[in-house]
């Protein structure tokens, strides 16, 4: 197999109203699913959040990463995402989501750290774009001068490649430390004493609102590599519903690594 | 036991285990890595099941290599890293 390039896609954009956690987990899988097979045009999908969670990596023990009480206190869904990485805490409105999901083709021979600059190149552009002095930090992060401001995650699967990428907008840094366990020994090589000045809220360094981050993000990438609207189809979107029941919103899943 | 081992610019990698006849049992690796395919977990898991509880950091690296071969890619986390939170665990080494 030879690498293909952005260009020899017609990248198609899904931006659906909010969503549930379970389903959004369900959709990555799903046209992550849909692409690799050639049902669905490689895609940007751009998640509006329903209600508050808190996101996994697959590889990550449940009760290790997440205070259960905490988060049923403040009403906060636990969910398991398909792809590694580390756990994330989402509420409406405080992070910009998104997933990219293209054939394996596209970043075919790369490394893995290569794959993540490559497939966030676009959006590194965008935030520049916005005054903020945004660049790709290895392993999996995108930072500012003033800090992180991204993590990401990819998965392969079904001969297709999902890149999706966390940005902190406007974080409640507070909650976000009662509800997930941050210990000693993963801040141990950064050199940071706190791990809420890990997340450098988006707001402030754009002084946008969300939706015009989002817009400035759209527009960047559709002038890159073109992008024209594809909302999911109903096969896809019952395909996810049955997936986020079946799977992502039971026990088993989100335990798999207890 | 619990053990903890983050990569110097990697991921945190976390080992829980019980020792049972001097063997490691129950062994549950986990962390914020990156790990392809899917079922790479279980297959670590597995081969570290079993092996002796005096088996230094050189010896649990070498067998993960041998158990895994070219079928796993690793992204923040390396047989060496899974092997130093499992020496950990069993308070083997700082």
């Amino acid at each position: 197999m030879s690498r293909s390039r952005w260009s020899d896609y017609r990248w198609r954009l899904v931006h659906a109203p909010a969503q549930l956690p379970s389903l959004h987990m369900a959709l990555d899988e799903v046209l992550t699913a849909s692409v690799g097979a050639g049902r669905r045009a490689p895609t940007l999908r751009i998640w509006e959040w329903a209600a508050p969670a808190v996101i996994i990596g697959r590889y990550q023990s449940l009760r290790n990463e997440v205070d259960a009480r905490a988060a049923q206190q403040h009403g906060i869904k636990v969910m398991r995402r398909i792809s590694g990485g580390g756990a994330m805490f989402v509420e409406p409105g405080n992070t910009i989501t998104y997933s990219l999901y293209a054939p394996a083709a596209l970043v075919e021979g790369m490394s893995f750290q290569e794959a993540y600059a490559f497939l966030d190149a676009w959006v590194i552009e965008a935030l520049r774009s916005m005054g903020i002095e945004a660049s790709y930090q290895p392993l999996n992060d995108i930072s500012s001068p003033l800090g992180k401001i991204a993590g990401a995650a990819q998965a392969r699967r079904h001969g297709a490649v999902l890149h999706h990428v966390t940005m902190a907008y406007d974080i409640d840094a507070a909650k976000m430390l009662q509800v997930l366990r941050i210990g000693r020994e993963k801040i141990s090589d950064k050199g940071i004493a706190s791990a809420a000045k890990r997340v450098d809220p988006l707001r402030s360094q754009t002084g946008l609102a969300r939706a015009a981050v989002i817009e400035r993000m759209i527009d960047t990438f559709r002038g890159l590599h073109g992008l024209a609207d594809e909302p999911l189809k109903d096969r896809e979107l019952d395909e996810a519903q049955t997936l986020a029941k079946s799977k992502f919103e039971t026990p088993e899943w989100t335990g798999i690594v207890p | 036991m619990h053990g903890e081992y983050k990569m110097p610019g990697g991921k945190l990698v976390v080992a829980d285990l019980e020792v049972r006849d001097g063997r490691l049992s129950q062994v549950q690796v986990s962390g914020d890595f990156f790990l392809e395919p899917e079922s790479a977990l279980e297959w670590i898991d597995n081969a570290l099941n079993g092996q002796p509880a005096d088996s230094d950091e050189q010896a649990l690296a070498a067998h993960l290599k041998a158990a895994l071969g070219e079928r796993v890619s690793m992204y923040g986390i390396s047989e060496t890293a899974v092997a130093r939170a499992v020496q950990r665990a069993l308070g083997h080494t700082p």
